[in-house]
């Protein structure tokens, strides 16, 4: 068994778990960081990457969208290179009520967002494939960022600045000591038992935090509610596109690096179906029709997949459900609450508020250790983040190399493109050709972002998240964690194979038209021509 | 008028246009674009697996068989003597092209894939698997699993590591190496990012023969077979294959990879050739759009190219492949047949067209649906009434799954052989 000790455990390796490893980091408290699958993999991940401008909470929720603006001010300073700042609109279609648009203006106004109206020319000027129902049209600052990146970022600043991450690990119980919580007993993937012990722990587990408080003997009522989002293979629009009316399912959809995704849907589901939920082919459907009315010729566009994503919300009072639960920020000192010393829960919120639930907790965490440390996070950038340089006076330093490999290695990474590329043509050869990812970038996150299989590398790098979902890198990919991470061929050929089934799960809610003639072909190679099936733990083995 | 007008060029429009052509009839195919030989093994499946998942190693006794258990199936609508002749038939015919193949006297044999798997098939070319492979395999032999250095797109220590545990060649001594081709002028495309294609080009540069061969000798050691990623040129293979085998003293076996597929562009290439050298006429960068069907025959067709201009022909045959080919089109909800609107196998709702794993042991059912027919391979038109003059063959066809059964090349050249005999039959009276 290891045994570690630290000030603080932070459990949850979603946006708000790292960044509360990364506030305490800077604030030089130590820290550990445990997360039971890989960064990012939970409900950070699982939404459709809007940077809100706090216009969709505008209406029914001014505190978040307040919360909401401010932030957005913040993350586009401090987190360039995981942004991108495209502009938002609401569109208000001719069978919708005008009365919305109205409200959404004056409430705006109210937040202090800046909203302006303009004509439906000037909005089909902006984005030419808007629907010619198009009725009035309000501009605001939304943009987009990639919730993979901005964990990642948190990490890597954290870990550089001492903290640890152990991901793949569980929490197994709360250890305590009379009324106190002491430490954690954790299991990893190989089954190793781990303790830490610290003075404060930190449950940032999301929706996952109701199980986390439960094996601490504590009662904490989530309600789970699932949304499911569709991804197509082309970026349709160029800027966030809102349906003005009151939220419903299907009413937005976000561009994002070469794709666009149709959001959202909102279903309650059981808390214990939180690690087994698909999406459901009517969601298809009615993502689909709602994205079509917004965007004419999103239906004549291939789906690359579909994914769905677990909000955490917090019943904090009343009997209001799903997308009229607040998102406001819970913190539960468990002292005051359940007279737990030495566990915090830090629920609700949303990505956009990531920092400034960390900011909270970390203060709070201060306070308790009774040390006098101020938050930096709203002014201290992310690493990649550091200077605003723009992408050309980048290219033109790594001449040589092609222009668009090195504009999307600088798109992910920011100024960490000068840990990744190289003028060795090994470094700088494509691997998967569809995102322009290479070797060199693909080595970087082996060997420094806490890269544990093929997945992971994905988060990392959108190895795979193109057209082909991995059709010919997976293969290569597998290699190269073979040469880079020294995996044994038969380990290296699991993950190739865990791989393609987690592409699959995504794949098979959209699963007609082009994107089963590329699974026809994916099939045909890995199965037919490899016979990848015919090894491992699947009933196939017949060698 | 054409006698016989095959929509699609894969291998069995190539195969059925060969043995038309042959017998005089004036045939023409056309064809919209590459075909999934270029994606191929490269070898010949019959029948490899059993719907137990056993592997079968007389694909003749259990096609039998399939006539009891699968009516429905392609091969339980031909005589197992046209299916053993269809097999001769394109050997011949590849040999005349001076493209070898071996099979293992009507049983079947198996090929080694780019992670080591082994897999049943029928007939592979000479350079895949042959008799002295065969008796190698059955001694104490060195062999050395090979690749050039850098090329990403074939990683011989998975095909090593999973061949060093195969039962097949516990009798050898394996190991693996790597070949450095950093001879190559810089004017060349580098290797770190060449693909199949371009690798099998430096073997037909003649120059670079000598060069390659002292690379491979020093990599395999004292290994009297190696294995190289299939890529021994693609026009002139027999020459440099048995050019490097001199230069070298070794046996030199082919291990297929990711797509492009010199193997399977070498029996493209092949039969090609030998359909152009026959007579027929191949019109390539076009694909038929749509047919009129009256009276229960097909009065002509017309293609995308030319719209107003229409093909007519005695006897037509759809040989347009399957999803990926484009001979089946699917859509939200929705399958069909794009050439003629043929009656189609299918699953209404689409959450039956695929199984929850991707490698799940019952593979996918979507591979099995296609064009249905009668036992004489013609299909019914919408209204249910068949087709006289129209045959289905090869993946467009329903009933059968070519992955999990291995089965795929065999049945693309039976039904062509088989309806190409009746169109012959039918035209000569």
């Amino acid at each position: 068994m290891q045994r570690y000790e630290t000030e603080v455990i932070v459990i949850g390796g979603g946006a708000t778990g790292t960044g509360i490893l990364r506030d305490l980091s800077i604030r030089g408290i130590d820290a550990t960081l445990i997360e039971k699958n890989d960064i990012a993999s939970g409900t950070t991940g699982r939404n459709h990457g809007l940077l809100h401008s706090g216009a969709r909470y505008a209406v029914y929720d001014l505190e978040s969208a307040q919360e909401c603006i401010k932030e957005n001010k913040i993350l586009k300073k401090i987190a360039r290179h995981c942004i991108e700042d495209t502009g938002g609109l609401f569109v208000t279609l001719y069978h919708d009520n005008p009365k919305y648009h109205d409200l959404l203006l004056e409430r705006c106004k109210l937040a202090g967002i800046k909203a302006s109206e303009i004509s439906p020319m000037q909005a089909m000027a902006i984005e030419p494939n808007l629907s010619s129902h198009t009725l009035k049209a309000v501009k605001v600052p939304d943009a987009v960022i990639d919730p993979f990146r901005l964990t990642s970022s948190n990490m890597i600043d954290a870990v550089e600045r001492g903290a640890k991450i152990f991901t793949y690990t569980a929490v197994n119980k709360i250890i305590t000591s009379g009324n106190d919580s002491v430490g954690i007993e954790c299991i990893n993937k190989k089954n190793e038992k781990i303790e830490i012990y610290a003075n404060i722990i930190i449950n940032a587990a999301g929706i996952w935090g109701q199980h986390i408080c439960e094996i601490a003997g504590i009662e904490l009522k989530m309600m789970p509610s699932k949304g499911s989002m569709l991804i197509i293979d082309y970026r349709t629009n160029n800027i966030v596109i809102n349906r003005c009316r009151p939220p419903a399912d299907g009413d937005i959809v976000v561009p994002g690096d070469t794709v666009s995704i149709i959001g959202t849907t909102s279903k309650e589901i059981d808390y214990d179906k939180i690690d087994n939920c698909n999406v459901d082919d009517d969601e298809i459907d009615t993502l689909l029709k709602n994205g079509e009315d917004l965007l004419p010729n999103i239906r004549r566009t291939r789906g690359l997949r579909a994914y769905c994503g677990i909000r955490p919300l917090m019943a904090v009072s009343g009997k209001v459900k799903g997308r009229k639960i607040s998102r406001g920020i819970v913190l539960i000192d468990h002292k005051e609450r359940d007279g737990m010393e030495g566990l915090i829960t830090i629920a609700g919120g949303k990505l956009m508020t990531y920092r400034l639930m960390a900011e909270k907790t970390c203060d709070l965490i201060c306070k308790k250790l009774n040390r006098k440390l101020k938050c930096t996070t709203h002014k201290l950038p992310l690493p990649g983040s550091e200077k605003k340089i723009p992408a050309k006076q980048t290219i033109k330093h790594f001449s040589g190399i092609p222009a668009s490999t090195v504009g999307s290695t600088f798109y992910r990474h920011g100024q960490r493109v000068h840990n990744i590329l190289t003028k060795d043509k090994k470094n700088y050869r494509l691997i998967c050709e569809c995102e322009l990812v290479t070797e060199g970038e693909i080595e970087y996150a082996i060997k420094n972002l806490n890269v544990k299989n093929i997945t992971d590398l994905r988060r990392r790098t959108r190895i795979g998240m193109g057209p082909c979902q991995g059709e010919l890198c997976a293969y290569r990919a597998a290699g190269l964690f073979n040469e880079y991470n020294s995996t044994s061929p038969e380990e290296s050929l699991k993950l190739l194979k865990d791989f393609l089934e987690e592409r699959w799960n995504g794949i098979k809610p959209v699963f007609w038209g082009d994107g089963l003639r590329e699974i026809e072909l994916s099939y045909w190679i890995y199965q037919g021509l490899f016979g990848l099936g015919d090894f491992g733990d699947s009933d196939t083995e017949e060698n | 008028m054409y006698d016989c007008l095959i929509i699609g060029g894969g291998l069995a429009g190539l195969t059925c246009g060969i043995k038309c052509a042959k017998e005089g009839l004036r045939t023409a195919i056309i064809s919209g674009g590459i075909n999934s030989l270029h994606f191929s093994s490269g070898s010949i499946d019959l029948m490899g697996y059993s719907a137990d998942k056993n592997i079968i190693h007389n694909p003749f006794k259990h096609i039998k068989s399939i006539k009891r258990k699968n009516p429905q199936h392609p091969y339980a609508k031909i005589p197992v003597k046209t299916i053993e002749e269809s097999i001769t038939f394109l050997t011949d015919e590849l040999k005349s092209e001076k493209l070898l193949f071996y099979n293992n006297s009507g049983k079947n044999h198996f090929r080694i894939t780019a992670i080591g798997a082994t897999k049943p098939t029928y007939l592979s070319q000479e350079s895949v698997f042959n008799e002295q492979l065969d008796l190698a395999l059955k001694n104490n032999t060195r062999i050395s699993i090979l690749n050039f250095e850098g090329f990403r797109d074939y990683y011989q220590e998975f095909a090593f590591s999973n061949l060093k545990k195969n039962s097949l060649f516990n009798k050898l001594n394996i190991s693996s190496g790597s070949i450095k081709l950093s001879f190559l002028p810089d004017t060349k495309k580098h290797l770190l990012e060449s693909n199949s294609i371009d690798i099998a080009r430096l073997f037909e540069t003649e120059k670079y023969l000598p060069r390659i061969s002292e690379e491979i000798k020093k990599a395999a050691g004292d290994s009297t077979i190696i294995t190289l990623p299939a890529f021994i040129g693609l026009n002139n293979y027999n020459k440099i294959h048995k050019r490097l085998l001199e230069l070298t003293g070794l046996q030199i076996y082919e291990i297929p990879t990711l797509p492009p597929s010199i193997l399977g562009m070498r029996i493209d290439n092949a039969l090609k050739s030998r359909f152009s050298s026959l007579g027929g006429e191949f019109i390539a960068g076009d694909k038929a759009a749509g047919g009129e069907i009256y009276n229960h025959r097909v009065t002509h067709i017309y293609t995308e190219n030319y719209t107003e201009a229409t093909h007519h022909a005695k006897y037509y045959v759809l040989s347009t492949g399957s999803f990926l080919s484009g001979g089946l089109q699917s859509g939200f909800n929705k399958m069909y047949e794009p050439v003629f609107n043929l009656q189609f196998n299918w699953s209404r709702k689409r959450n039956k067209w695929y199984s929850d794993n991707f490698f799940s042991a019952e593979s996918h059912p979507f591979l099995s649906f296609g064009v249905n027919t009668n036992a004489a391979l013609h299909p019914y038109d919408k209204d249910g009434n068949v087709i006289d003059n129209l045959y289905c063959i090869g993946a467009v066809l329903s009933d059968y799954d070519p992955v999990r059964e291995a089965s795929g090349g065999g049945v693309a050249v039976s039904t062509a052989c088989y309806a190409a005999q009746k169109i012959i039959n039918g035209i000569k009276g």
